[in-house]
């Protein structure tokens, strides 16, 4: 029979279907996409800018951003949520930046945040299972790895900014950043090519 | 610098915090195409959307939703339900994998699902036994690389489904993770038209595996359905929905089956 194996196909091909349909400005397309990662970009963002109005206008400013960009994610094998989400981290680092004077790069966000990068990723890393062994390897690191883990993801802090920061020289903060990288990488299991 | 230089740069440069000269050398390679960094780079994405979604969960207020779709113009379609309706809506749309028949671009493959549904009918009449092999898809719906979509209801295996619609043939359910309905209970299948009462749709019950498969057959306004949604009955079946829906498949508008 075709039929299972067609129904089983496209179960699979739930970020793709969702993907076509944004590039084809499906409007019902983007009232998925927010339902399915409206409340992790909001959640990422507030833990970013820590207020709740920001937040949900920079939550809007993502969507948009991504509703006009769609057509630059590959339909086949693009990674929608993990765009979706580079995207809101640079919007609120990018807020944060210029709400406290720092200084701001927009060449960087176009570059980290290009839908063309995100493609061919594991599927499912967006899974709650998954975010609780995030949370619980963030935990484990010792409380200076920690720090300069927040800075750097939370804050957007250049390691030369965090030693300024935490008042350490830069040598002892790119070697923390080197560690604590280094032991979430193994406790996630994240695979590094060499 | 080389690849080997650049590998512990990758995270930083992901998240836009790399500093020179490291920054401009991930770029040079990137744009001279290495795979090397591209791979790299993109592990380093991977990452940073992993850890960016360990933030603690924080709920947006109800209204943003509609702010953000009428900022992209598009036009929110009236739910005229209940909140435990939309709330349901809401919630399963997160995880439901759900797909309308008229959202297909391809439309040979619109004729040859057409036309399996047919035959499906057909042979389900004649042989009962196809439910058997059905499992077979609902193993791979349930398999490990099948991707599921974070689901935000207390269940912990929220129901996983299809539905399909034809304007001719009916509309076609199919679900996994669906246990059976208790003695005496059956599920019901609901067509919801845009803003009007849901309207029976049969009912049915689902493997011991909890996978289940319903057809209503007959001809559906396609372009007028909202959704189709599933709640569990009593055998006998009711006029309208008394519990809330353990499935809601919105059904996207706009173009139909050429
Ligand atoms: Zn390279």
């Amino acid at each position: 029979m075709l039929l299972p194996i067609l129904l089983a196909i496209q179960a699979i091909r739930g970020d793709r279907d969702l993907i076509e349909r944004l590039q084809r400005r499906d409007p019902q397309a983007l009232a998925e996409l927010y339902d399915r990662f409206g409340r992790l970009v909001y959640s990422l963002i507030l833990r970013v800018v820590r207020d709740t109005a920001i937040a949900e206008d920079l939550v809007q400013e993502t969507f948009l951003r991504v509703w006009n960009r769609s057509q630059g994610l590959d339909a086949e094998r693009g990674s929608v949520g993990p765009w979706l989400l580079a995207v809101a981290r640079n919007r609120a680092i990018d807020y944060l930046r210029s709400a406290a004077g720092r200084e701001r790069n927009a060449v960087e966000f176009e570059e980290t945040d290009h839908p063309a990068l995100f493609c061919d990723m594991e599927p499912d890393i967006l899974r709650s299972d998954k975010t609780r062994r995030v949370r619980a390897a963030m935990e484990k690191l010792a409380p200076n790895y920690r720090e300069v883990m927040h800075l750097a993801y939370f804050e957007g802090l250049s390691q030369s900014e965090m030693a300024k920061r935490m008042g350490q020289p830069l040598g002892t903060v790119k070697t923390w950043v080197r560690t604590a990288l280094k032991s979430l990488r193994d406790e996630l299991g994240v695979a590094v090519t060499s | 610098m080389n690849c080997n230089e650049l590998r512990e740069y990758y995270e930083l440069f992901a998240i836009g915090v790399a500093e020179e000269p490291e920054r401009s050398e991930i770029r040079a390679h990137l744009n001279r195409k290495c795979e090397v960094c591209m791979a790299g780079v993109k592990k380093a994405l991977e990452m940073a959307a992993m850890v960016g979604s360990a933030a603690d969960a924080a709920q947006p207020s109800s209204k943003l939703r509609q702010r953000i779709l009428a900022s992209a113009g598009v036009e929110t379609r009236g739910f005229r339900w209940t909140p435990v309706w939309a709330m349901a809506t809401a919630l399963s749309l997160a995880g439901a994998v759900y797909f309308g028949i008229q959202a297909r671009r391809d439309a040979g493959e619109t004729q040859r699902i057409r036309a399996e549904m047919g035959l499906q009918n057909d042979e389900m009449r004649a042989q009962g036994a196809e439910i058997t092999r059905l499992t077979e898809a609902f193993a791979i719906l349930n398999g490990p690389d099948t991707k599921e979509a974070a689901f935000g209801g207390a269940r912990p295996r929220p129901p996983r489904g299809k539905v399909f619609l034809n304007p001719t043939q009916g509309v076609l359910l199919i679900a996994s993770n669906l246990p059976p309905a208790p003695l005496g209970k059956l599920y019901e299948m609901w067509v919801i038209p845009r803003g009007g009462r849901p309207v029976a749709a049969g009912m049915f019950q689902s493997q011991p595996d909890g996978s289940a498969m319903h057809v209503r057959r007959g001809a559906v306004d396609v372009e007028s359905t909202n959704a189709v949604a599933v709640t569990v009955e009593n055998q006998a079946g009711a006029d309208q929905p008394t519990s809330e829906p353990l499935i809601v498949a919105a059904v996207p508008s706009g173009a139909s089956p050429r």
